[in-house]
């Protein structure tokens, strides 16, 4: 076939590293999404639930009757209605209850046709109650003889879990330095824009529909099923835009199920939206704990042994919020290496609201820990910090303990890059002198470094992810991907990837992801996984579809198949970029000639990567990565303030995908981890929060963000798409340790119970300058 | 349930007043108080809701020769952008300036700020070291009465006023500040913006030869009314401003200060940091 070739040649060009758009930024800055929380069906039912507003009780009895009376209600559910419907990661939850084990225990819903009208159906609910005695606190939860949380669960034990190498004893006995401390993390909750949200719907053939924020729906199947007693595969999970998730739509909350037994009820779509207040109160939390850590080093500075004893205040029910010592393990035993490892977790039951999933996945609590443990320690020896650091710095090649296997490691030049671009070194040195000199203001500097998963973590049987993908007749690009949107940017790096191999315009790639019953399986966004596995996903079925198009290209042309590249929506040679033809008129020609073809594909990726396993000894992920981050603030020592003047990151990112989306995630995963470090704090009494509000929860707000100073490590991870790793969860980790050890580096004062409020800070100087005194 | 049955939105001031004369109705200004308590159920509307904001001539800041004059639903805005102020009464410039953020000050009226009787009300203690009175007026024997009264009797406890239902506070006013007149604010919390103080601290004197006179100290936060520092105001009265002034009145701050913990901050921390505020806004008029 003969071809004219008249335009100027197209030049190699690459958009790995480049600034792209996310897809959706037009339309969400300028409020034309529709968010799940806007969406009105026809027919469609408002539900509201009432909640216990105490922290343990039994329902000595409930009556509905004139709730269910008023007009325009549809229905009134109770525990009975719920009874033997249990869900849960140890199947100890119920969507509506009859006995309360916390505040925001659900114990009746209605369906109405307003929801000023489930409101007012919701007073009319009159239930008595007897008080019974609860527990508060893991120590309290675990002290013998303590009220039972779950009647099934003595001692009030939910999950445990156990991690030993080497010879503990040794260990410490050949240790010329140990750092002793409990550390004990708070409760803070994600706070998203987009409150809890679903609306459920069912046909008469018992199929339900369920519109919601989840952020894995495919096990989100196999979790709701059981909270309604009908078959997984019943089940179709639609995914609008929300208003974020940060691990929180990582399970199922009891809220999700209560829309579907009201619509199944009603017949009608139900749809129900918490409030604020009800978003605090009733939403997933970061788990406080109690962190007994040991950490030891020999007189030169190399470290020994590290043990921690983790007690986990699971709340009044398991999700999958328990299984973070899998990855506090992680830490313990690969943050630096450590030769002797004896980790152990205990989660207990108490009365207080129940701990989820959230960004950083325990490692936010481990590392605050580990990373204040290693600034101590250099203090001990008397050793240059950084020297001390880079001592101990794994490097590529090397496994952890429990066999994470170290291929690409970029932690000193992480260190490295992060200390020569702050002066971390002098800094250190010249604040800790200046720490007794007289002077309200005193600067510090502190450095604090992690490890996390990056190539997805397999903690269950798969981590992998179907893409499909297919080029219409006008070059347009579709990819049906089981890869989640929920706001972290995956929808820019499919398009992206897309883009630069098959050398068509972003505009010209449509993402479909959000209906289960098309998109194919994935394990959800978690573990900092979507760009490596759907990344990885994208590039090889984009791969397929390219073959199938060059091989047709290079039969129609008569040219050899090595010599063509897809470039600038043309078929080109790919030495001199001489366009041969246009991509829509190749795939026209393909389409319509004698033996037609059409460009759908599609790729099953599973990472290399080994399942957890019982014993907690696998390499885990497909990659590893490191961050560091240099905090440096200013501290108020009479009011306690702390400002943060500045932060250095450097972390291993494997290779940029799409820069602007990377530094959005680091500069958003501070701004959570700040949050965390300095203000955020839910303020539990008795199993009540006092402060659900974001009058009294405070957020870090615009004007507290440092400016940030972004260094990329480029380790080029060979499994990773281009070179990537995954990198949105170790901003979030890294921080809170970095402004701690900066605030003992200015003040001497230590703070192992976060946030590092004014007040305790405050209180920690007034205290210290007495016992000096 | 809330059931409101009449929404007003009146021109003239004794139209708002006649509605008012029942004691029946909400005023409503910025709302930025009145919404959340409503939201929050911790407060009932009244059968009518009174928007106060058209009234003419209850916005804007008249400056005279010797008196100022803020009508009560001037916004925080206005009163941080006003010029004027910021020559003659700077300190209230300072509290508007780190009073929430820009769409609350927006709306948020001065008012609304002073009859919502918080003991965390930034633009209070400003006020009250300014010596400013309030003008309450009613619709009474048939006509507009109104009254006038010295803004440190105005509070009774957190929420409640002297005001009565059918009083609207219509302005603020204070003398113009002798030029000698030094005043100073203070607030904390951990946030920048979008802060409630955990305790603030105006200070207002004349200061003439390194001497102090005409002392007024307040603090907000630390009792149930916002409050005037007595005790502090009396050790500093007549003296020269030196270290051993400043300590003493650092030493009497906790008679004045009777704090309480609660979900913001414990009572030893506003405790502490009255006396570190009584400090630094006393080193800072001393020029250190
Ligand atoms: C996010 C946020 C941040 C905030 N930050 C601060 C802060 O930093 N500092 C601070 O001090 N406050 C703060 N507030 C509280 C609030 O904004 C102020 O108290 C504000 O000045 C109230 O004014 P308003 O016009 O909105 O009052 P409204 O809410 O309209 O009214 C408040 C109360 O006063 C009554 N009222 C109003 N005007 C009159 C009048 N002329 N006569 C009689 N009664 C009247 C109303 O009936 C109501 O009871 C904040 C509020 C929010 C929501």
């Amino acid at each position: 076939m003969e071809t004219k070739v008249t335009a100027a040649p197209i030049a190699k060009t690459t958009l790995i590293g480049q600034r792209v758009k996310k897809p959706d930024a037009p339309d969400k800055a300028t409020g034309k999404t529709r968010y799940i929380n806007d969406m009105v069906l026809p027919q469609m039912l408002i539900g509201k639930v009432l909640f216990a507003g105490r922290p343990h009780a039994r329902i000595i009895r409930i009556d509905t009757a004139a709730a269910a009376k008023l007009p325009g209600v549809y229905a009134v559910l109770t525990g009975k209605d719920a009874a033997g419907l249990k869900f849960g990661f140890v199947r100890d939850n119920v969507a509506l209850k009859d006995k309360v084990r916390c505040e925001h225990d659900e114990i009746a819903a209605v369906a109405a046709e307003t929801e000023e009208i489930a409101s007012r159906a919701l007073e009319l609910i009159d239930v008595e109650f007897e008080d019974l005695p609860g527990v508060f606190t893991p120590e309290a939860g675990a002290a013998t003889g303590a009220p039972l949380v779950q009647e099934k669960f003595p001692g009030n034990k939910s999950l445990s879990f156990e991690f030993k190498h080497g010879d503990l004893a040794a260990a410490e006995r050949a240790s010329d330095f140990v750092v002793d401390n409990v550390f004990r993390p708070h409760h803070v909750t994600h706070c998203c824009m987009g409150t809890s949200c679903a609306i459920a719907d069912f046909d008469h053939n018992g199929k339900l529909t369920i519109w919601t924020q989840t952020q894995y729906p495919y096990n989100y199947k196999m979790d709701l099923a059981p909270a309604l007693g009908i078959d997984p595969g019943d089940i179709r999970v639609i995914q609008p835009p929300i208003g974020g998730a940060f691990g929180s739509k990582l399970d199922v909350y009891p809220y999700e199920p209560i829309a579907a037994l009201l619509a199944k009820k009603t017949g009608r779509p139900v749809k129900v939206i918490y409030t604020r207040e009800e978003e605090f109160r009733a939403s997933p939390t970061r788990q406080a704990a109690i962190i007994h850590m040991r950490t030891g080093c020999s007189r030169d500075g190399t470290l020994t042994f590290r043990s921690a004893d983790v007690l986990l205040d699971n709340g009044a029910y398991t999700s999958w919020g328990p299984t973070i010592p899998v990855i506090m393990m992680r830490t313990t035993s690969g943050h630096y290496r450590v030769p002797v490892v004896d980790f152990k977790a205990q989660a207990i039951y108490t009365n207080n609201p129940y701990a989820g999933s959230f960004r950083g996945y325990g490692n936010v609590q481990t590392t605050y820990a580990t990373a204040q443990q290693m600034d101590m320690l250099a203090d001990l020896v008397d050793i240059e910090p950084l020297e001390f650091h880079l001592k101990n710095a794994q490097k590529s090649g090397e496994y952890t303990p429990q066999q994470s296997f170290l291929r690409e490691c970029a932690l000193a030049e992480c260190l490295e890059t992060a200390a020569a671009a702050s002066d971390y070194s002098r800094k250190r040195k010249e604040y800790a002198a200046a720490r007794e000199l007289p002077g309200r203001y005193k600067k510090g500097i502190g450095l604090a470094s992690s490890i996390h998963n990056a190539g997805g973590a397999k903690i269950h049987k798969s981590d992998g992810i179907g893409t499909m993908l297919k080029v219409d007749d006008f070059a347009r690009v579709t990819v049906i991907t089981g890869a989640s949107e929920i706001g972290q940017g995956i929808d820019a790096v499919i398009t992206l990837i897309v883009a630069e191999e098959l050398g068509v315009p972003l505009e010209h790639v449509t993402i479909v992801n959000t209906d289960s019953d098309i998109a194919p399986w994935d394990v959800g966004v978690h573990a900092s996984r979507t760009t490596f596995i759907a990344g990885n996903g994208t590039r090889r079925a984009a791969k397929k579809a390219k073959a199938q198009i060059l091989n047709a290209a290079a039969k129609m042309l008569g040219e050899p198949l090595e010599t063509l590249e897809l470039r600038g929506g043309s078929v080109v040679r790919d030495a001199c970029g001489t366009p041969l033809i246009e991509l829509e008129r190749l795939l026209r020609r393909m389409h319509f000639q004698t033996e037609p073809e059409l460009v759908m594909v599609s790729d099953y990726y599973e990472p290399n990567s080994e399942p957890e396993g019982a014993k907690h000894v696998s390499d885990h992920s497909a990659a590893y990565s490191h961050a560091v981050h240099i905090a440096e603030i200013t501290v108020d020592t009479l009011t306690g303030e702390i400002k943060v003047d500045k932060v250095t990151v450097a972390q291993d990112v494997g290779r940029v995908i799409n820069r602007m989306g990377l530094e959005g995630q680091i500069e958003g995963g501070i701004a959570i981890g700040l949050g965390y470090a300095l203000s955020e704090n839910m303020r539990l009494e008795q199993g009540l929060l006092k402060n659900p509000c974001f009058r009294d929860y405070k957020l870090i707000t615009a004007p507290e963000m440092p400016p940030l100073d972004l260094h990329f490590i480029e380790s080029n991870c060979a499994e990773g798409p281009y070179g990537a790793k995954g990198i949105s969860e170790l901003p979030t980790i890294v921080i809170a340790p970095a402004i701690a050890n900066a605030l003992h580096n200015a003040t001497g004062v230590r703070i192992f119970n976060p946030p590092l409020s004014p007040e305790k800070v405050a209180r920690a100087i007034f205290d210290a300058k007495q016992a000096g005194s | 349930m809330q059931e409101i049955s009449s929404y007003l939105a009146p021109r003239r001031l004794d139209q708002a007043l006649q509605a008012m004369a029942d004691g029946a109705a909400t005023v409503l200004c910025g709302g930025t108080d009145l919404a959340l308590q409503t939201e929050s159920g911790a407060r009932h509307y009244k059968a009518k809701l009174l928007n106060i904001r058209r009234i003419d001539g209850l916005t804007g800041i008249e400056v005279k020769a010797d008196q100022v004059r803020i009508g009560a639903a001037t916004t925080v805005s206005d009163i941080r952008g006003n010029p004027e102020l910021a020559t003659i009464a700077p300190v209230l410039v300072e509290a508007a300036e780190h009073f929430a953020s820009e769409q609350i000050r927006n709306a948020a009226s001065l008012g609304g700020n002073i009859c919502n009787a918080s003991p965390a009300g930034d633009m209070i203690p400003p006020l009250l070291v300014l010596g400013a009175s309030v003008e309450l007026a009613c619709w009474r024997d048939g006509a507009v009465q109104t009254r006038l009264m010295p803004l440190e009797g105005f509070f009774v406890s957190p929420g409640k006023t002297v005001k009565l239902a059918e009083e609207l506070l219509t302005a603020v006013v204070f003398d113009r500040p002798a030029a000698d007149f030094v005043a100073r604010f203070k607030k904390s919390g951990p946030r920048p913006a979008l802060e409630i103080s955990t305790v603030s601290l105006a200070l207002g004197a004349r200061l003439s030869n390194g001497k102090l006179s005409e002392v007024r100290v307040a603090m907000g936060s630390v009792a149930p009314t916002p409050l005037r520092a007595r005790h502090v105001e009396a050790v500093l009265e007549g003296k020269a401003l030196d270290a051993a002034s400043i300590a003493a009145a650092v030493a009497s701050a906790a008679e004045d200060a009777k704090p309480i913990d609660d979900v913001r901050a414990s009572a030893w921390y506003r405790g502490h940091l009255v006396r570190v505020f009584v400090e630094e806004v006393l080193n800072d008029v001393r020029g250190n």
